[in-house]
């Protein structure tokens, strides 16, 4: 427990954590206005347009935005194991600790619950969004049921993203490398395996297919199922959890 | 500490090569070797961060890693690391959360080492020396009887270095800490060790009190004399190696400047120069470790 808290104490102290909170709540408040300014637009010949306010449909797809703030998850849990060896702070933390499994168990804990503050914070800003300005406009969400239950495992994917960062850090070490690659993977390598018809079928397998598998309505027909997707998820964290924990324990703290 | 049959190799280069010596408790032990030696590498496997490929550390009987509370018993300074992001003050409170030490020792601690005006600034501004005292202080947080220093004075400036030698002292000879400080150079522990450690790409080269070594390296002494032949034929009847180092003038090994000089009365020898080389300390450090820096470029850590 100690070194939980040494861990929140590690990110309190600094200016990354806040930022990063403060960015996840702005881009959720926008991803929402973006919505509701343009609900019920048609789209293009070929778009799908966004339903107009009011729908079920609009209370969906709003309440999938805090899954955006994933992209912010990742880039905190990577920071959180990464700054130790940027900034050389490995070797007081490890000299503190010896049982380094430990100090990365704490990290996973710590992020976590940082993670949940996140999750928190878009959770918050898109339901202030939807139902002031969507209300403005003349249908707020009805936080009821289905919605309120896509928005709780929106937020929920975002503290499993959180853990999959410190793992990843953990793995990676190198601050740069992984904050590169893992926003490469989420945006380019992602992406292309799911529109690549060969190997299309294998996206459902991956984190981001099982990121839309939980929060999307559950009728995507290539995708698993809603809790299936949901346990995917759960077991990426876990895996990078015990990788990251057990590299970091073997590897030499030069 | 008891450093047993220590080696690990990096590649083809083998930095720390079945190396042993014991950290007397109570003393400050001077850690020496040129850069590339195998020093750090060494506290590093002493401390758990690196595995060595064979042998033990034990610290007390027991290795560091399995210390219960290690902070409290033994404190290290192996680098300067801090988030430049975060105050000094908080950076050693980080600590004292992980070490289950209460917040109040990080300002016991800034305070020992000097540097509480500055606790609230952010440590990314601090001078070099501000950093080596954050370190120190990072050390002293769990008040151990054991301390390990890598290097504490490079990059100090004279003013810095002073400061660290007395802080050194203080803690060990007023304070009864035992002390392992590593440095290049000799110069810098040579005022406050009590025994030196010294090692040559990996190996170790001698072990024993700063005493001894003086006693090995009591010096030379240079001879100018005209009668050059007379005075070396008195000397080496005395005992002494004596060794012509250029018109009229003679290098003695063996003798004092006292004696080199009542040796030459005694002989009628007029003398135009008569003096002791000095540093004899440094030359018998760099006698020893002499042709041990091969690895400099490509070892593994100074």
């Amino acid at each position: 427990m100690d070194l939980v808290r040494a861990e929140w104490t590690k990110l309190l102290t600094t200016k990354v954590g806040y930022w990063l909170v403060a960015v996840a709540a702005l881009m959720a408040a926008g991803f929402t206005a973006l919505f509701t300014a343009f609900a019920g637009d048609q789209g293009g010949p070929q778009g799908q347009g966004i339903p107009p306010v009011g729908t079920e449909a609009y209370g969906a797809l709003v309440a999938g935005v805090p899954a955006q703030v994933v992209v912010i998850a990742v880039v905190l849990g990577v920071i959180g194991t990464t700054q130790e060896y940027r900034h050389r702070t490995a070797t007081p933390t490890f000299l503190v600790t010896p049982r380094r499994g430990r100090v990365v168990v704490a990290k996973l804990v710590a992020y976590a619950v940082v993670g949940l503050v996140l999750a928190v914070a878009a959770v918050a800003a898109t339901v202030l969004v939807a139902t002031v300005y969507g209300g403005a406009r003349g249908g707020a969400p009805d936080w009821t049921g289905d919605t309120v239950g896509t928005l709780l495992r929106s937020g929920l994917a975002v503290v499993v993203y959180t853990v999959i960062g410190v793992g990843v850090g953990a793995l990676v070490r190198n601050q740069v490398a992984a904050v590169v690659g893992s926003l490469v993977y989420l945006f380019v390598v992602e992406g292309i395996i799911a529109s690549v018809p060969a190997t299309a079928d294998a996206y459902r397998w991956l984190p981001g297919g099982a990121l839309a598998a939980l929060t999307g309505d559950g009728r995507g027909t290539d995708l698993l199922g809603t809790w299936e997707g949901g346990l995917l998820l759960l077991g990426y964290g876990l895996l990078a959890a015990v990788l990251g924990a057990v590299l970091a324990v073997r590897r030499d703290v030069v | 500490m008891e450093v047993r049959d220590l080696t690990k190799t990096f590649g083809s280069v083998t930095a720390v090569d079945s190396l042993s010596f014991t950290v007397e408790p109570g003393q400050v032990t001077g850690f020496l070797g040129p850069n590339g030696a195998g020093k750090t590498t060494t506290l590093r496997m002493a401390l758990g961060l690196i595995t060595p490929d064979r042998g033990t550390t034990t610290i007390g009987g027991t290795p560091y890693a399995a210390l219960p509370r290690p902070a409290t018993r033994v404190g290290a300074v192996l680098e300067t690391a801090f988030h430049p992001g975060r105050s000094g003050r908080d950076h050693l409170r980080v600590y004292c959360r992980a070490a289950g030490l209460p917040a109040r020792r990080a300002d016991d601690v800034l305070a020992q080492v000097g540097l509480t005006p500055a606790g609230k600034r952010k440590a990314g501004g601090y001078s070099l020396g501000m950093r080596q005292r954050l370190g120190l202080a990072t050390a002293l947080l769990g008040d151990p009887r054991v301390l390990v220093l890598d290097e504490p004075a490079n990059g100090l400036d004279p003013e810095g270095i002073q400061w660290l030698r007395g802080f050194l002292r203080h803690l060990a000879h007023d304070e009864g800490r035992t002390v392992l400080v590593s440095s290049h150079l000799l110069a810098e522990v040579e005022q406050t060790a009590d025994r030196v450690v010294i090692v040559g790409a990996g190996k170790l080269v001698r072990e024993g009190s700063l005493a001894e070594l003086r006693e090995e390296s009591a010096g030379t002494v240079l001879v100018r004399t005209p009668a050059a032949a007379q005075l070396t034929a008195a000397l080496t009847g005395a005992g002494a190696g004596v060794e012509p180092t250029g018109p009229g003038a003679l290098t003695v090994t063996g003798l004092t400047t006292e004696q080199v000089g009542a040796h030459a009365f005694a002989a009628g020898v007029e003398l135009h120069e008569l003096r002791a080389r000095t540093s004899g300390l440094e030359e018998v450090y760099f006698r020893l470790t002499s042709g041990a820096e091969q690895y400099a470029a490509t070892g593994g850590g100074a």
